[in-house]
Parts: structure tokens; sequence; C-alpha cells
């Protein structure tokens, strides 16, 4: 069944508040069963149920994650999101990731992710100098 | 239905422009108060500016061609993610995903963002940064 647009930003901003207040059931509830989240910074394809499963480590990584400064479009069975990520770290340092997703969906569901943001920014979010970065590449 | 047409149209040919070195037809893509925002340093270029960037790219670079290019369009404009691949002077072809946001106004992109990943830099321009 075709989503409204009003249905497909609906979902789009219950994926952002869940992904932010860490209701980890209620996105398995938003991914569709065969869902597939690709990144740009590891340049491949992950399913939504490993994706899910990695998030409460993820989530240990900082006190506090805001996804701010939203702007979705939505297009015919998806949507486009620029936003703001806000994270303050465990450190009290406050860091900020500028990322878009394209999302797919269908029957209610997130079907397809597509994330695109910038490690380059990686050491200026955690706080860290670039060396600490260089060397964590290097290993 | 119509408007999205258009604004296909409009896509393809800023992208089109770009890979046949067409300076004339990629500058008519652009509203006069274009402006452009890029993800690795969150600042907006003016429309001069970015036009110079592009042509030099045009001017300097071998090839430029944008593959696997998935485009939907929205009330106001359109998203096209695709990978930028880039043959440099000295025959190294770099490659970059990219997910480009444009916005449109009376036919023309009046405001665009660009998301891509410079940690992934090297890739893109190669070891000895392109030659």
């Amino acid at each position: 069944m075709n989503m409204s647009d009003g249905e497909i930003r609906e979902l789009c901003n219950r994926f952002f508040d869940a992904y932010q207040d860490r209701h980890v059931d209620e996105l398995a509830d938003i991914y569709a069963p065969d869902c597939i989240v690709w990144h740009n910074v590891f340049g491949r394809e992950t399913t939504g149920t490993d994706n899910l499963a990695a998030l409460p480590a993820s989530y240990q990584g900082q006190r506090r994650r805001t996804y701010n400064d939203r702007i979705i479009n939505t297009f015919d069975g998806g949507f486009v999101i620029q936003y703001t990520l806000h994270g303050v770290q465990h450190s009290g340092h406050q860091g900020a990731l500028w990322i878009c997703i394209v999302g797919l969906c269908k029957d209610g569901k997130i079907t397809r992710i597509d994330e695109y943001m910038d490690s380059g920014k990686f050491p200026a979010w955690r706080g860290r100098g670039k060396s600490d970065a260089m060397e964590e590449k290097a290993r | 239905m119509r408007q999205d047409w258009n604004t296909l149209a409009l896509c393809d040919r800023f992208f089109d422009a770009i890979e046949q070195k067409d300076f004339e037809k990629l500058e008519q893509c652009y509203a006069p108060e274009a402006i452009v925002w890029h993800s690795h340093d969150c600042l907006y270029q003016q429309r001069d500016a970015n036009l110079a960037v592009l042509k030099d790219g045009m001017t300097r670079l071998k090839k430029m061609r944008f593959k696997n290019r998935r485009v939907h369009t929205f009330e106001g404009g359109f998203v096209q993610q695709h990978t930028l691949f880039v043959t440099h002077p000295n025959d190294f072809v770099g490659q970059m995903d990219v997910c480009f946001i444009g916005y449109v106004r009376d036919g023309r992109i009046s405001r665009a963002y660009e998301y891509f990943d410079t940690g992934q830099i090297e890739k893109f321009l190669g070891p000895a940064r392109g030659g």
C-alpha cells in the first residue's frame, strides 16, 4: 500500500525520536524485516537486524545524542532528511555531525536507509586530537 | 507530474553538463542567487565561487562521471545519490559516494547541499593528491 506524504513524514520523525530516546524495540518495529542499512563511511550494506544489534554498544559511546535541525522532504516511497546530530561525550565534550539520510518506505516500515556523513569530523565529534584518530585508523 | 518531470530534467541537465564539460549549460542550471553547502566545511558557497571550482575541475580533470545515479523528486527539489568517478591528469581514477540535494526555484537550482566523506579523500584524490 502506498504511504501518504504525512505517513512517511510521521514514520521518519518516529524513527529519529526512537533513535534519540534509545528505544531499540520501537526501532525494530519501524524496520521492515528485510531492511538494508548502508553507510557511506564503511561503503557496505548491513541488515537492519545487525544495525539494531550494534545499537546498545553504540549508545554507550555518548552520554546523550539529539537529532536536531531536521529538514524532511518526502517523495513517492520515501524521504530525505538533513539533520545535525549533537552528542555529549562522557568527558562532557559536545560535538556535532551533519548527516543526510535517504530512506525508502513501504507498508508503514522503512525498507532501506542510505546514510551520508563525514568521518573526517569524527575527531572533533569525539573531542580527541587528530593524532588519536590517525592512530586508531592505523590499528 | 509535469513539475516532477521538469525537476528530473534539470537534475540530469546539471550533472550531464559537468560530465560533458559544457560550462554554459551548467551555469544556466543555477539561479542567480544560488548557494551551495558542503558537508566538509558546513559553509554556504556563493554561486560564482562554486562555478569557479566546477570549471577548474572540468578543465583540469580528464573525465568526470556520475555513476549509479538514483534520483527522487520532492516538492521544491530533488535528491540524487551517485558515485563520482574522476580521472586525474596522472590517470588515477578516484571515486566518492555523494548525496546531492537540490532546491529548485523557477526551474533552476537555488540552493544545494552536498554530503560526502573526507575520511576517504585519498580514494578520491589519489595517494599523490591526483598529480
